[in-house]
């Protein structure tokens, strides 16, 4: 702890420059999985533009369509309910992936509606993930990703040009469209079980299907970790026999949710008639002296990979938090000059923001694809343009912050 | 920002970490590898230096291929270049990824707890828990060790407690004397 302290007071040259307005800007930091255009394509494929685009899902009428394996496992019984009649538990599993999806559908201040949710449908194929344009979930499918210490997790296929297709799934009609998300849970660990909620009491020692579906679920619709404790999308899992945050219910069915998680959503599938959630917070991150900044790497004139956070002062909620450190105007590339952007917060309120390292609960390798994504170039791409080619830089977890307001 | 603002600002920030203490003493956790099934899980650890990375589709899915070359190798028989395989990466027009996996930078030096043989490509024992990075400071060249994983407050259920493990800014030599020792307790 002392020599941690030592380390940071000697590159504590830093300052946190913050300032306030109530605008929404093209410019993003937020913690999503992004994707840059391919521009060795033709631009009206590519779109022309190297600034990252966060991966989502179509919002129309019906797009969002899930399906889940029946197969809840052979050699070992993964999935525990408390219905144990074969019709009754396949019902249990079923209500609970519903419930999962009803809580991201049900935020406030979104494009996604109950409506833009297609029907769940089983399929009997206990392999039935895979590259194939179809988003589905998986009980006792093994992969080659697991090993010890992973629970679940979802694999998420992103177009990064106009007309690709996977499989029999849709074409893309959009850079950053998530072609197939498939959720796997880990069907090969004995000592791993998943229960519904009605059967996690009666199974203390096994974690709750609700909370690793509902994660997993936002993987699926385009999130990447948040660095916010509390979050549903904090890369954790709940402790065995406990659940995230508070059951969903009929008055408030996305009540697991936190504001960051909320806000997140909101920023990834925005409703262009919101008038309530239309508030953003933007600035730099700046090191006091510029001299701190890493010397092999003189493009970048800010903070980089800091966590932003703003803060609910009349409640002391975080309400949502960014990674901030680059920004992007058209035709790109990336700037690294300390930029974040906290959008779609709600209107009306007094808000504290502060910027952390990342270097506590959650390391910069747990948001990874939130922060290398950002650049593409001649390296990673060969023939990729040079004039909207970059590099992205480690992420500075090197810093303290003091506030001072706008001069 | 007056000294009753900077004070209300200041107890809002304390307020919060409060919250958040509470929060996390209430929902999380990993499933639990401390130190010693680490090395249990593991068939080989060594300290690689990232070579280079590659995109290939096998099995109908993408995975990225990073070559490192072994500079010590602690536990088990490893070639001088290994391939380690994660879930994910950039394949020709498509984009596949995996939330929590690492990513390494060429030229970056790391203790990897591998799972595997050698002949076929590694993986990494709970990916960022088996992902220990190396750190040098630029004035003494001393050399530290941080777990991807560090600082999250594991569940122990048998104690039903909260505790911090993992590895953080440790120094080489002293990482190097736990993990020897835990390897030599484990042979026995």
């Amino acid at each position: 702890m002392g020599r941690q302290t030592t380390i940071r007071r000697w590159g504590a040259s830093s300052v946190a420059f913050f300032y306030c307005l109530w605008s929404v800007v093209a410019a993003q930091g937020y913690s999503f999985n992004q994707v840059v255009a391919d521009l060795r394509q033709p631009a009206n494929l590519s779109e022309g533009s190297a600034c990252p685009i966060p991966s989502h899902q179509l919002d129309g009428p019906g797009a969002v369509v899930v399906r889940w394996s029946t197969v809840l496992g052979t050699s070992l019984q993964t999935v525990l309910t408390a219905d144990q009649t074969p019709a009754g538990r396949l019902n249990e599993v079923e209500q609970v992936i519903q419930q999962s999806l009803n809580v991201w559908i049900s935020v406030n201040g979104t494009s996604l509606t109950p409506s833009s949710l297609g029907t769940l449908s089983r399929v009997s194929s206990a392999s039935a993930c895979g590259s194939d344009g179809k988003n589905s979930i998986c009980f006792d499918q093994p992969d080659m990703a697991f090993t010890p210490g992973v629970l679940a997790f979802t694999r998420v296929i992103t177009a990064d040009a106009i007309g690709i297709q996977i499989g029999n799934g849709p074409v893309s009609t959009e850079v950053g469209q998530i072609l197939d998300a498939d959720i796997y849970f880990n069907p090969s660990d004995f000592s791993t079980t998943f229960s519904t909620p009605s059967a996690l009491s009666a199974n203390p020692k096994s974690y709750d299907l609700e909370s690793v579906l509902t994660h997993e679920l936002a993987h699926v619709l385009g999130f990447s970790h948040s660095a916010v404790w509390g979050a549903m999308m904090f890369p954790f899992a709940p402790a065995l026999g406990t659940f995230t945050g508070v059951r969903p219910t009929l008055q408030q069915p996305d009540a697991p949710l936190s504001d960051d998680d909320r806000t997140g959503l909101r920023n990834l599938y925005s409703d262009p008639l919101d008038t309530v959630y239309i508030g953003s917070i933007q600035g730099r991150v700046l090191p006091a002296n510029p001299l701190s900044l890493p010397v092999a790497a003189p493009w970048v004139t800010g903070i980089f990979g800091a966590h932003v956070v703003a803060v609910d002062v009349a409640t002391g909620s975080v309400i949502a938090g960014a990674l901030g450190g680059w920004s992007c105007q058209a035709p790109g590339p990336v700037q690294f000059d300390g930029s974040y952007l906290i959008s779609h917060l709600p209107i009306g309120k007094s808000y504290a923001v502060y910027a952390e390292p990342l270097d506590g609960a959650v390391a910069p390798s747990e948001v990874s694809n939130a922060l290398v994504t950002l650049c593409r170039n001649a390296t990673t791409d060969p023939g990729w343009p040079p004039a909207q080619g970059c590099v992205v830089p480690p992420a500075n977890t090197q810093f303290t912050t003091r506030t001072r307001p706008e001069p | 920002m007056s000294y009753v603002q900077r004070r209300r600002f200041l107890w809002v920030l304390f307020l919060v970490g409060i919250a958040l203490i509470a929060i996390v003493a209430n929902g999380t956790t990993l499933i639990r590898l401390p130190f010693y099934k680490l090395v249990q899980n593991s068939s080989a650890i060594a300290r690689v230096r990232c070579v280079s990375s590659d995109t290939r589709l096998e099995y109908g899915e993408v995975w990225t291929d990073t070559v490192f070359d072994v500079v010590q190798h602690d536990k088990g028989y490893l070639p001088s270049r290994i391939v380690v395989r994660t879930p994910g990466g950039r394949f020709q027009r498509i984009r596949s990824h995996v939330d929590g996996v690492p990513e390494f930078r060429p030229g970056e030096e790391v203790f990897l707890f591998l799972a595997g043989r050698p002949g076929a490509q590694f993986k990494i024992v709970g990916w960022t828990q088996g992902t220990f990075r190396i750190r040098t400071n630029r004035q003494s060249g001393a050399e530290t060790v941080t777990q991807d994983s560090a600082d999250v407050p594991v569940f122990d259920p048998q104690q039903n407690k909260f505790t911090k493990m993992g590895v953080k800014d440790l120094r080489i030599d002293v990482f190097l004397e736990k993990m020897n020792k835990e390897i030599s307790r484990q042979a026995l």
